[in-house]
């Protein structure tokens, strides 16, 4: 489903990902982990052909990342995400659904069952410059989601979000591996990351430090953190 | 082609509808509205030139096309200051993000901005133009449908200015965009009229010496090259009454501009395909 095979981004000297090789299969719930400034981000941008890499190539649904096709079945929720102010959280998904092509009839249907889906029942049709940060996350969660898309990419999806809300995105995205869905998560939150995910991989100044199943990473009496923390600092 | 135009469609859709919610556009709108209704007090004057009185129809055609050519200018000025910030609020809002994350390629994203652009500045101008058509085929009570035909030949003016300014945009900031199309302009509109000055029967008697017609041929050619947004500006108002055609150079402002619009558009489409995405 994705593929990155020797992906490099350089800007000037500093190679933000440098010879990143890794793959995701269809199914599987991965997260990529790293702190700040590692790379995660730039990957992603790369996935979607936001950034293209200085070396190397990326692949999703088989296409390269180039192609505006292969981002057919894609949802993207990105970190800080904003949305129009002068929007209404319902003309926002709306748009996103007449983007993707879906008929007036079905973008209605979906939007409805998107609303209460990220909980934001009698909410959608007031504007989003009164909107909290977590809301606007959580609509941003719902336009990934229009299309039935075969893949989620989730560049920090509880950022902004209070615990009760992180919680509702967990259950939400755990709700989501049970349709088959494939997932790419970038998230700081290790202790949700390891609740929900199978594979993991963590990087750092934009090399690739490792990759594995989760179980298989943290071992007897270890946490994901402390993995993390282990790989990162050396 | 037919599949990659569903989007472009859409996209220019949302372009116009954004601009159109601003407060400023409206505020801008409300302005112009009002400007072209006051200027239907000048149809009623009494004018005398070299002790004669001028008939009303001479007057309306003349304050018609004066008009004409303010608003076009004017409109080119709006549709500059509208154009250098759509990527910018665009990419402030997460819209850039959210079109581009979907099966939409940049070409379409891009082409979608400029067709919106171009459509809103149309309208906008367009009905600028049929307010004081409306006037005047009251006040002459002579429909002038030539009047709209020009409008709509001063469009391509407005196509140059929206792709200038988006590709600048692209390059330095946007204040600094949207002053470099409008000094293009501006160039443009000074070097016509010394053009036109220097071509009059008195400037003509005044300069007698031979030597210096080739001191001026590198002039000219820079001149003749120079968008040409006050030419086809020129070009369309001869619509207007009944001066028409005058051969190839009435028309080659239009061509020049057309070529300009097809060339600064391919600069901005490999342009935009380098860009990071935020």
């Amino acid at each position: 489903m994705i593929e990155l095979n020797a992906a490099t981004k350089r800007y000037g000297t500093l190679a933000a990902v440098d010879n990143v090789s890794f793959s995701v299969k269809a199914g599987e719930y991965f997260a990529l982990l790293g702190p700040n400034g590692a790379g995660k981000t730039t990957i992603v941008k790369m996935l979607l052909d936001f950034t293209q890499p200085t070396s190397g190539s990326l692949s999703v649904n088989g296409l390269p990342s180039t192609h505006a096709a292969s981002r057919t079945a894609v949802g993207y929720l990105a970190e800080n995400y904003h949305i129009p102010p002068y929007l209404s959280g319902w003309q926002y998904l709306q748009r996103c659904a007449e983007l993707l092509d879906i008929s007036r009839s079905d973008a209605m249907d979906q939007c409805r069952r998107i609303v209460e889906l990220i909980g934001m029942q009698g909410r959608e049709y007031t504007k989003v410059n009164t909107y909290s940060k977590g809301m606007i996350q959580r609509f941003g969660l719902g336009a990934a989601l229009i299309g039935n898309p075969k893949l989620l990419i989730l560049d920090e999806p509880t950022a902004g979000l209070d615990p009760i809300g992180i919680r509702e995105i967990r259950q939400l995205l755990e709700s989501l591996k049970d349709q088959g869905m494939t997932i790419f998560l970038n998230s700081h939150l290790l202790s949700e990351v390891e609740k929900i995910c199978d594979n993991a991989a963590i990087i750092n100044r934009g090399s690739l430090l490792v990759k594995d199943v989760i179980s298989a990473l943290v071992k007897d009496g270890d946490t994901l953190e402390d993995v993390f923390v282990r790989f990162v600092k050396g | 082609m037919p599949k990659a135009l569903p989007p472009i469609i859409r996209i220019a859709k949302y372009t116009l509808t954004d601009e159109v919610r601003q407060k400023s556009f409206v505020i801008m709108f409300v302005i112009c509205a009002i400007f072209v209704f006051l200027i239907r007090s000048c149809y009623q004057g009494n004018y005398m030139v070299n002790g004669q009185v001028l008939d009303a129809g001479t007057i309306i055609r003349v304050v018609s096309k004066v008009t004409f050519h303010v608003i076009a200018a004017g409109v080119m000025l709006i549709t500059a200051l509208l154009s250098m910030r759509v990527f910018r609020r665009d990419r402030d809002d997460g819209m850039q993000s959210c079109i581009l994350s979907k099966p939409i390629a940049r070409w379409q994203y891009v082409a979608g901005k400029i067709l919106g652009l171009w459509a809103l500045s149309i309208i906008f101008m367009f009905i600028l133009h049929s307010i004081v058509f409306i006037i005047t085929s009251i006040n002459l009570k002579v429909v002038m449908p030539e009047y709209l035909i020009a409008s709509l030949l001063c469009s391509f003016n407005l196509l140059f200015v929206v792709v200038a300014v988006l590709l600048l945009s692209l390059l330095m900031p946007d204040i600094v965009a949207f002053l470099c199309v409008m000094g293009i302009g501006i160039v443009g509109f000074v070097a016509d009229g010394i053009f036109a000055i220097s071509h009059s029967q008195m400037a003509q008697a005044m300069i007698q010496q031979p030597g210096s017609q080739s001191d001026l041929t590198w002039w000219k050619f820079v001149y003749y090259l120079w968008p040409k947004l006050s030419g086809t500006q020129q070009f369309a108002s001869s619509f207007i009454g009944s001066e028409g055609f005058h051969g190839f150079g009435s028309i080659y402002p239009l061509i020049n501009i057309l070529i300009y619009g097809l060339i600064l558009g391919t600069l901005l489409f490999r342009r935009f395909r380098n860009e990071d995405i935020i």
